[in-house]
């Protein structure tokens, strides 16, 4: 048995078989790899432990982050184009910072077509703090109807990409993303224009009504203008009105345009043609033959 | 070895072994919110520390032969394979009904590989050493 004494000073055999009396410090020196084995070890073991709280906590601060929408609010930009904001409120009471929040929302429509898209972004999001944003989606009802003219008409369904993103702790991305459908009002649903009608009549002219009625299905209220122009059976033009129009949303608007024409030009049948100027939207000539 | 050196050694790893556990329950109990989320991520740490629990406690019983250093390289190799498998190489994905969330852990996936890969290489340093040092001791009598 190997008393202590004897460890300390003990004897190396070296390369040569040689053997000396040397202290144990230097016998210490025949384990280098002592040392860099516990750097490693001690190293491992603090990245580890910072690691897995790190995990730990921002998994747990998950549940302090809060997420609230408000009313849609419905306007218009300057350019005229539908404006549908939506605020949101965060509330972020974890133990970090939220980086990069962003809400991302593309409407398509039934042959996946964008119809609008709108992108809102807070670049940080600190602890203990809660931030409104307004997300808006902005909607062009012109280049809508260039694509297809039934949504001013017809009634459909719009799906709705909506996409969240955000970094945890400004570090982790987690993204949630979904589809949701939502319903798309036409502003002139439901779209008659009847035969027109005799009113009255002097000596050159006569006074003529075209019944005109619809449904105002869209989320916004619109004003605009009625032109409507009348030709006979030799395409000539015989008369032609402006009328102003304003129709709130949800409602259904019935009128009539009343214009004179005149009485020699007139014929039992012809075309009516018919234009709609609002600042959201243009629509015509519609051609409708009457007689 | 006598059986006394053996009932130190089941002991101390049977210890180390309980406040492992003990540590995961605590943790655990942090991370009840995200698995209410994603049900299955409990399934994938309970397993995971199941093993890992059974490779520390085997290795710690081991100690003192090359075996317990092969656990140490084993355990290593475990945690990063079981990682870049259960993370799905960092980017998990989960659907809700009509909600899909991702997660992009990469980051974390990198971190944690590096720290298993010092591990790793810490276990072939001591096995290198032990298997030195279990070659010096005869020739000087020791």
């Amino acid at each position: 048995m190997l008393t202590k004494q004897r460890k300390h000073e003990t004897a190396v055999l070296t390369e040569n078989h040689l053997i000396e009396d040397v202290p144990a410090s230097q016998l210490e020196n025949r384990k280098p790899m002592n040392i860099p084995i516990r750097a490693i070890g001690i190293a491992t073991t603090v990245f580890w432990a910072i690691l897995i709280l790190f995990s730990v906590s921002v998994a747990y601060s998950v549940k302090d982050l809060q997420f609230g929408f408000g009313e849609p609010q419905i306007g218009t930009t300057l350019d005229n184009k539908v404006l549908v904001s939506l605020p949101i409120n965060v509330t972020n009471k974890g133990y970090y910072n939220i980086g990069l929040f962003n809400v991302t929302s593309v409407a398509l429509d039934e042959g996946g077509f964008t119809v609008a898209q709108g992108s809102s972004v807070v670049p940080v999001i600190e602890k203990d703090r809660t931030v409104v944003l307004f997300h808006n989606l902005t909607l062009d009802i012109n280049d809508l109807l260039q694509r297809d003219q039934n949504y001013l008409f017809n009634d459909t369904q719009l799906t709705v990409v909506e996409c969240v993103s955000m970094k945890l702790a400004e570090l982790i991305p987690v993204q949630a993303s979904g589809n949701i459908s939502i319903p798309w009002g036409a502003p002139m649903h439901n779209f008659t224009l009847e035969q027109p009608k005799y009113l009255a009549t002097n000596l050159t002219h006569i006074q003529i009504a075209v019944p005109l009625s619809f449904e105002n299905h869209a989320v916004f209220s619109f004003s605009g203008n009625v032109r409507i122009r009348m030709y006979n059976n030799a395409g000539l033009l015989v008369g032609s009105d402006d009328t102003a129009i304003s129709v709130p949303q949800n409602s259904r608007y019935k009128g009539s345009i009343e214009f004179w024409v005149m009485a020699s030009a007139i014929s039992s049948n012809g075309r009516l043609e018919i234009e709609l100027q609002t600042p959201f939207f243009s629509y015509g000539p519609q051609v409708i033959a009457y007689g | 070895m006598n059986l006394r050196k053996i009932g130190v050694r089941a002991l101390k790893a049977a210890t180390k072994g309980i406040l492992l556990y003990v540590l995961y329950f605590v943790l655990s109990l942090f991370l009840a919110p995200v698995v209410k989320i994603i049900p299955t991520l409990q399934q994938s740490i309970e397993a995971f520390v199941a093993l890992y629990l059974i490779l520390m406690v085997i290795g710690d019983f081991m100690a003192g032969t090359i075996y317990h250093y092969f656990l140490g390289a084993g355990k290593s190799l475990f945690v990063i394979f079981y990682l870049i498998l259960s993370l799905k190489s960092g980017v998990v994905s989960a659907t809700f009904g009509s909600i899909d969330l991702l997660v992009d852990l990469r980051l974390f996936l990198v971190i944690a590989m590096f720290l298993s890969l010092l591990g790793l290489a810490r276990s072939v340093f001591q096995a290198v050493n032990f298997m030195n040092e279990e070659a010096s001791l005869p020739e000087f009598g020791l």
